[in-house]
């Protein structure tokens, strides 16, 4: 009888921490769910140097706080945290030519690393600067990066990154907008097969934390976020 | 007289010992274990490491074997007394034992033999470890190494080859058998260069350089990682080294603005 109670009490323990574990890993998965993707837009076929390919856009913008992304108008738990948006979730077709327009609304300074001054894996390597084509642009006066990746693995490799030049804090908000006039950057890039990949940006834009890589920097849909290719 | 009885004595008591059932078991057993341990130790640990890329990826793997080696029969000992003792003097029925087991007794041949033992293993180890450090921290340093400047970020690398015309890239490329001597730093917080084939680990420090040097010795896309934790996508903090013939370099190079 003792050995029966035994028994079950050391199962019911075993329970017990299983469901601990389960309960708080559905608790942290939730917390850390992704935010709404945006879809790239296909509109037609267009011919590259990888022969005829199906043609998407992608418009996101950076800004100096969090009220125009993901966390509502109200800029959330952090509505001083500079920030991308819609969204920093991007959903790309596989294989296609992906077309981004990036329009920047914040300030900067100097990159830490001006290798990521340079535009790099988007077609030709170049953008364009409102309108002007450029493949490098000055380390000194930038805002934000959208850098691509991921780590290597059976996906197809890519990475893009583009360099988003700073407004500058003396431009004043455009009338009827809490914004100045943004940098417009637009570049081209070709995705590969299915696969999963990280984005952040590469400007230490965290102000108030360490280095300047704390909050916004370190913390998941203000300047980082994922790309899907499917 | 009495000092030959007593030998006489001490060497029946000890070929008893040796003679008893429990200690025939735990010896037997010992040496099972000894076995799967030396076993495990020639084909896991190396395996595990992935096949080398450098020399001193080999030197690493052997030092891990050797030393996995060695500790074969030390751990066997305690594993056997432990197993040994929880099967065969482990105590059944309800409520604690009525008695006591009997009371440890010192043995000085015993105690030496331990400590003698082990010390000899410590300074096979020490003498062998500090060689083969000195082995890595030596490769790489003759014969005209290539410098590439390697820089940790959150959460990329990138690596400068100022030699060559400040090539930089996302992705290491070196030629097969040529020196390298890499320059680390960061300019965020601390990484770790990891190339994981070529046993070559080194911290990335904000504001310092560390070095470090290999010679990659064949030909293949290796991996790159961060070994240190350093935020929120270090997981991803992963590139390739691609190592190639000279003259397939020198094609990247020229394909990237540089020079050999």
């Amino acid at each position: 009888m003792e050995v029966r109670s035994t028994a079950l009490g050391a199962a019911m323990t075993v329970i017990a921490g299983a469901l601990v574990v389960v309960v708080t890993g559905a608790v942290l998965s939730h917390s850390s769910a992704a935010a709404p993707a945006l879809t790239a837009k296909t509109n037609g076929t267009m011919n590259t140097a990888h022969g005829k390919l199906r043609h998407a856009t992608l418009s996101i913008s950076s800004y100096p706080d969090s009220m125009a992304g993901e966390h509502g108008a109200d800029g959330g738990k952090h509505p001083d945290w500079v920030s991308y948006g819609p969204t920093t979730t991007y959903d790309l077709p596989a294989h296609a030519l992906v077309s981004v327009t990036i329009r920047q609304y914040d300030s900067g300074e100097r990159l830490n690393n001006p290798f990521f001054a340079t535009v790099r894996g988007t077609v030709g390597g170049t953008m364009t600067l409102n309108g002007k084509t450029v493949s490098h642009v000055s380390p000194n006066h930038i805002g934000h990066t959208f850098t691509l990746h991921a780590a290597p693995g059976d996906q197809d490799p890519l990475f893009v990154s583009v360099p988003l030049p700073a407004v500058p804090e003396s431009v004043k908000p455009t009338k009827g907008s809490d914004y100045p006039k943004p940098n417009v950057i637009r570049f081209s890039f070709i995705t590969g097969g299915p696969g999963h990949y990280v984005w952040n940006c590469e400007y230490p834009c965290g102000d108030g934390y360490y280095a300047k890589f704390g909050g916004p920097m370190s913390t998941r849909g203000y300047m980082s976020g994922t790309v899907n290719v499917g | 007289m009495t000092i030959t009885t007593s030998m006489d004595d001490m060497a029946t008591r000890t070929r008893r010992f040796w003679l008893r059932r429990d200690v025939l078991h735990v010896v037997g057993l010992w040496a099972l274990i000894t076995v799967a341990g030396v076993l495990f130790s020639i084909y896991v640990p190396a395996h595990l490491m992935g096949p080398p890329a450098s020399g001193t990826m080999r030197e690493i793997e052997a030092t891990m074997t050797a030393f996995s080696i060695a500790a074969s029969p030390v751990a066997a000992v305690v594993w056997a007394v432990a197993l040994y003792s929880l099967i065969a003097w482990r105590h059944r029925g309800d409520g604690p034992p009525e008695t006591d087991g009997p009371a440890l007794r010192t043995s000085r041949p015993a105690a030496a033999a331990w400590i003698l033992i082990s010390s000899f293993l410590c300074v096979l180890l020490l003498v062998w470890g500090l060689a083969a450090m000195g082995s890595v921290a030596s490769a790489g340093t003759t014969g005209n190494p290539m410098v590439v400047n390697v820089t940790g970020n959150q959460w990329l690398w990138t690596f400068a080859y100022p030699q060559q015309g400040g090539v930089e890239s996302d992705q290491l490329y070196l030629p097969v058998n040529r020196p390298v001597e890499f320059h680390v730093t960061s300019v965020d917080v601390v990484h770790s260069f990891w190339i994981v084939q070529m046993g070559i680990k080194v911290d990335a420090n904000p504001g310092e350089i560390t070095r470090t040097a290999v010679v990659p010795d064949k030909r293949g896309t290796f991996d790159i990682r961060c070994a240190e934790l350093c935020g929120l996508l270090h997981a991803q903090m992963e590139t390739s080294a691609h190592v190639v013939p000279m003259a397939q370099f020198h094609k990247w190079l020229s394909a990237n603005g540089g020079h050999p």
